[in-house]
C-alpha cells in the first residue's frame, strides 16, 4: 500500500503561457490563476485570429483556450490550425476549457486532441492539477516526440515500448502514441494489432477509429466500413468517423453513401471547412448540384477566416452557378472576393478563369479572350490550378478561339490524370459541346499513351522483382504524369525499395525526395505518403545521408 | 432567439461567472487569522457546492428517464484521481486531516468517464467535509475484479434511511434529500464492462464510507 503523493509542483516561473478567452473579465481571472501557480509570463488572445498571430510571434510552454470563442470560431480550430502551421509542436501543452455539453463533441475530434480538458465549472486546484498533469506528460514523453519529429521512429517506438513495458500510468498514451508511429511508418498491420489490443482491454472510440483507419490503410475497404458505421453509429458525435467513413466509401465507388456520411458530419458539425468542401466535392461527382451548391457556399462564407480557405474554392462555387444556368451569381462570387483573390497567383488564375468562362458561356467571345490571354498569362508565371481548373479554362479557351491553348490544356491534364476516367470524360464533353469531339480524342490518346504504357510496364517489373527496370520505367512515367500523386508515389516506392537493397543506387535519392514533395504537395492527406515519408527517411539514414522534412511549395495563400 | 437557444446562454453566462466567482475566491490568500480564513473558506466551499448543484442540474437535463450513456470513457491513472481529489479536499478544509492512499494491487490505469466520476466523489467529499470530525481518507483499492474509489470520514455515519435509500435503489426523480448520492449511483451503473456495472456502496465502518465500485 501506497501513499500517493499530491501531483509533483512544477516550476511555473521560467514558463510562458498563452490564454485565448473572448471574456476579458474570464482573461483577468485565468491570468490571476496563473500568477498564483507563480506563472506571471501570460499573454493573452481575445479572438482566434489574435491567438494565431501571437503564437506565430511568440513560443509558449502552455496555451489555455476556452473552446466558445465567439464570431463562429472555435478552440479547437484555433487548435488545428496551429498544428496544421506548424506553429506549435508537441512540446506545447494546451489545455481546452469547455461546457460539459461541447465536451464530449471535443473529446469526439480525437485525431487533434488538446492535451487536455478544462469543464466548466471548475476551480483552481482542479487547474493545478490539470497542468501539473499534462506537464509531467510532456516531460515523460519529452525524448519520444523529439525521436519522432526528429524523424528518428526506431527510437520513438523503442521510448513507447519502454512505458508499455514499465506499467507506467501512461501505458495507454504510449500505445496510443506508438500507433501513430507505426502509421507514419507504415508499418500498418502492427499499428491494426495495436489498436485491437487497446480495443480487447477497452473499445474505446479512437482505438476504434485508429483501426478503422489501418483497415483502410490496408485496403480492407469492407471491414473498415463496416467498423465505422457501427462507431459513428454509438457516437453520433465522432466527426472525424465521418471523415474516414466516407474516404472509404468513395475508394469503394460508393459515392453516393458518402455524400450521406458526409452530410451527416457537416450536420454534426457545420463549421469545418474541409468536410465542407469534401461534401461539396463528393456531391458535385454525384450530380447533386443543389448539396453541391450549398457546401461551396458554406466552405466560402464559413471560411472567411480560416487558414484552409483556397482560392480554388471560390472556383467550385462559382462553377456550380454556371452549371445552373445562373452566371451572374457565378461572376458575383469572384468579383465579391476580388481584393483577397488578387493575393496569390493561383487566386488570379481562378479570377481570370472562371470570369473568361462565364463570357465565353454567355457568347462574348472578345471579352473571354480578353480573360484566357490574361489567364495563360498567369500560367506562365507559374500559377498552379487543379485539373477542374485547366479543364474550365481549356473550355473558355476554345470558345474564344484560342484552340491550340485549349488542345495544350487538355493534353496535360490528361498526362497527369490517365487513370482518371472523370476528368477525361469531362474533357471530352468540353470538345464535344463544341461539336470538336473528333479532335481532342487523339489529344488524350497521345497524352495519356505513353503514361499508362510506362506504368504499367513498370509495375510488371516491380512484381518480377527487377526493381533496377522499374525503376527507370515507373520514374519516366513519373516525368510524364508531374501532377499526378498516384504515378510519383508508386515511382519513389520502387526507387526506395531498390536503394533499400542496393546501397549502389543512391543516385536516384534526390529524384526521389521531389517526387515525394510535389506528390505531398498535391496530395497532402493521400493515405500512402506518410509512410513513404518514413521509407525515405529511413533509406536516407541507411545511405548516410542528412534527411530533413519534405518542404511545402510556395507562399501558401495565407492571412495575415 | 428560441427558448432553447436562450436557456443555453443563460447556462452559459451562469457557469462563467461561477467559474469567475471561483477563481476570484480561490485567488485570495490566507491570513492565518480566523476571523478572515474561517468565512472564506466557507464561501469557497459554498461555491462548489453551486457548481456541483449546476452540474447535477445538467447532467438531469442530459439523463433522460434515470438512463445515463457515457461518451467519454478513457483510460486514467486511479492514483492521479486519489491525489486529485485528496488535494481538493485540502484546499476546502484546512481543518482536517486528509489522507490519500491508493493499494498496491490497483492498476496504473483504469477506464472511466473521468468527468462524471469526479462529480461523484465531490460530492462525497463535500459532504464529509461537512460531516468529518478531524480525518478524510480517500482511497482507490481493486475489489473483486473492480477499482473502488471511496471517501471514509470519522463521522457519526449515513443515517439510517440514506442507507435504505441506496439499498432500495429509488428512482432519480423521487422527491427528498439525497440527490447527489442518487447522482452517483447513476454515475456509477453508467460504468459498464462487457456484462458488468458499476456501482455505488455507502456503509459506516466507524464514520461513513462512500465507495463507487467500476468495472
Ligand atoms: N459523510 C457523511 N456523514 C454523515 N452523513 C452523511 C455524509 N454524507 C451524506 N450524509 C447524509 O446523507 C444525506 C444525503 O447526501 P447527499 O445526497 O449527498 O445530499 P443532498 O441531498 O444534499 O444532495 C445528507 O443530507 C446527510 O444527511
Amino acid at each position: 500500500m501506497a501513499l500517493a503523493d499530491p501531483a509533483p509542483a512544477f516550476d511555473y516561473k521560467s514558463k510562458t503561457a498563452l490564454v485565448i478567452d473572448d471574456f476579458p473579465s474570464m482573461r483577468a481571472a485565468f491570468k490571476t490563476a496563473l500568477a498564483a501557480f507563480g506563472l506571471t509570463k501570460v499573454d493573452m488572445a481575445a479572438t482566434a485570429a489574435e491567438a494565431i498571430s501571437r503564437v506565430k510571434r511568440t513560443r509558449y510552454d502552455i496555451i489555455i483556450s476556452d473552446y466558445n470563442l465567439g464570431g463562429g470560431r472555435d478552440g479547437q480550430q484555433v487548435l488545428e490550425e496551429m498544428r496544421h502551421l506548424g506553429l506549435i509542436g508537441l512540446e506545447t501543452a494546451f489545455l481546452m476549457v469547455t461546457a460539459e455539453s461541447v465536451y464530449e463533441r471535443v473529446v469526439a475530434a480525437a485525431e487533434l486532441a488538446p492535451d487536455d480538458y478544462l469543464i466548466k465549472p471548475f476551480n483552481a486546484d482542479i487547474m493545478r492539477t490539470r497542468l501539473d498533469g499534462i506537464l509531467a506528460k510532456k516531460e515523460t514523453f519529452r525524448q519520444i516526440h523529439r525521436d519522432f519529429m526528429a524523424g528518428h521512429m526506431e527510437a520513438a517506438l523503442a521510448g513507447c515500448d519502454g512505458l508499455i513495458k514499465g506499467r507506467s500510468k501512461y501505458l495507454i498514451d504510449a500505445m496510443r502514441f506508438k500507433g501513430e508511429v507505426l502509421v507514419a511508418m507504415g508499418r500498418h498491420d502492427e499499428a491494426g494489432e495495436l489498436y485491437e489490443q487497446v480495443i480487447r482491454m477497452r473499445a474505446v472510440p479512437w482505438a476504434r477509429l485508429g483501426l478503422a483507419r489501418t483497415l483502410q490503410l490496408r485496403n480492407r475497404l469492407p471491414e473498415a466500413e463496416r467498423l465505422l458505421v457501427t462507431l459513428v453509429g454509438q457516437y453520433p458525435e465522432l466527426v472525424s468517423g465521418y471523415d474516414l467513413l466516407a474516404d472509404v466509401q468513395v475508394a469503394m465507388d460508393k459515392s453516393h453513401e458518402a455524400q450521406v456520411t458526409l452530410k451527416r458530419g457537416v450536420t454534426m458539425s457545420p463549421r469545418s471547412v474541409q468536410r465542407q468542401r469534401r461534401l461539396g466535392q463528393v456531391s458535385y461527382k454525384n450530380q447533386d448540384i443543389e448539396e453541391a451548391e450549398g457546401a461551396f457556399g458554406a466552405v466560402v462564407s464559413k471560411g472567411k477566416n480560416s487558414i484552409y480557405l483556397a482560392p480554388d474554392d471560390f472556383a467550385n462555387l462559382s462553377r456550380v452557378y454556371l452549371e445552373t444556368e445562373r452566371g451572374s451569381d457565378a461572376l458575383r462570387v469572384i468579383q465579391d472576393n476580388q481584393s483577397w483573390l488578387q493575393e496569390s497567383t493561383e487566386g488570379k488564375l481562378v479570377a481570370s478563369v472562371m470570369t473568361g468562362l462565364y463570357q465565353a458561356r454567355k457568347g462574348n467571345v472578345a471579352e473571354a479572350e480578353r480573360h484566357m490571354k490574361e489567364a495563360l498569362r498567369h500560367r506562365q508565371m507559374g500559377a498552379d490550378g487543379k485539373p477542374e481548373l485547366l479543364l474550365d479554362m481549356a473550355e473558355a479557351c476554345l470558345k474564344s478561339g484560342l484552340d491550340e491553348q485549349a488542345a495544350q490544356l487538355v493534353s496535360e491534364v490528361a498526362r497527369n490524370a490517365h487513370d482518371s476516367e472523370q476528368l477525361l470524360d469531362q474533357a471530352k464533353r468540353i470538345y464535344a459541346a463544341a461539336g470538336k469531339g473528333s479532335e481532342i480524342d487523339e489529344v488524350i490518346r497521345k497524352a495519356t499513351e505513353q503514361v499508362a504504357r510506362l506504368s504499367k510496364e513498370g509495375a510488371l517489373l516491380a512484381q518480377k522483382g527487377d526493381l533496377v527496370n522499374a525503376t527507370g520505367t515507373l520514374l519516366q512515367a513519373a516525368q510524364q504524369a508531374p501532377r499526378n500523386p498516384r504515378v510519383l508515389m508508386n515511382a519513389a516506392w520502387v526507387a526506395l525499395r531498390l536503394m533499400e537493397e542496393d546501397a549502389g543506387q543512391s543516385q536516384h535519392l534526390a529524384e526521389v525526395r521531389a517526387l515525394l514533395e510535389e506528390a505531398w504537395n498535391i496530395a497532402p492527406d493521400h493515405p500512402r505518403i506518410g509512410g513513404l515519408q518514413t521509407k525515405l527517411r529511413l533509406v536516407e539514414a541507411k545511405l548516410g545521408f542528412r534527411s530533413v522534412p519534405l518542404r511545402k511549395k510556395g507562399p501558401s495563400h495565407g492571412r495575415p | 432567439m428560441d427558448d432553447h437557444d436562450l436557456y443555453a446562454a443563460l447556462l452559459h453566462e451562469t457557469k462563467n461567472h461561477l467559474v469567475l466567482l471561483t477563481l476570484t475566491l480561490d485567488s485570495i490568500p490566507h491570513t492565518r487569522q480566523d476571523a478572515h480564513d474561517a468565512p472564506l473558506d466557507a464561501a469557497r466551499l459554498l461555491g462548489h457546492k453551486v457548481a456541483e448543484r449546476l452540474m447535477q442540474a445538467m447532467l438531469l437535463y442530459k439523463a433522460e428517464a434515470g438512463a445515463l450513456r457515457l461518451n467519454a470513457v478513457n483510460a486514467y491513472s486511479p492514483e492521479d484521481m486519489v491525489a486529485e481529489m485528496a488535494q481538493q479536499a485540502r484546499s476546502l478544509a484546512k481543518h482536517l486531516e486528509v489522507v490519500a492512499r491508493v493499494d498496491a494491487d490497483v492498476p496504473p490505469i483504469w477506464f472511466f468517464d473521468r468527468n462524471l466520476l469526479q462529480m461523484a466523489l465531490m460530492n462525497a467529499i463535500h459532504n464529509s467535509i461537512s460531516y468529518a470530525r478531524a480525518r478524510i481518507e480517500v482511497r482507490a483499492a481493486l475489489s473483486d475484479g473492480m477499482l473502488a474509489l471511496s471517501v471514509r470520514d470519522d463521522s457519526d455515519g449515513y443515517p439510517e434511511h440514506i442507507l435504505e435509500l441506496t439499498a432500495q435503489g429509488l428512482p432519480l426523480q423521487s422527491n427528498g434529500t439525497g440527490l447527489g448520492i442518487r447522482f452517483a449511483r447513476l454515475i456509477a451503473q453508467a460504468h459498464r464492462n462487457e456484462e458488468r456495472e458499476g456501482e455505488l456502496r455507502l456503509y459506516n465502518d466507524a464514520g461513513a464510507v462512500f465507495e463507487m465500485r467500476l468495472p
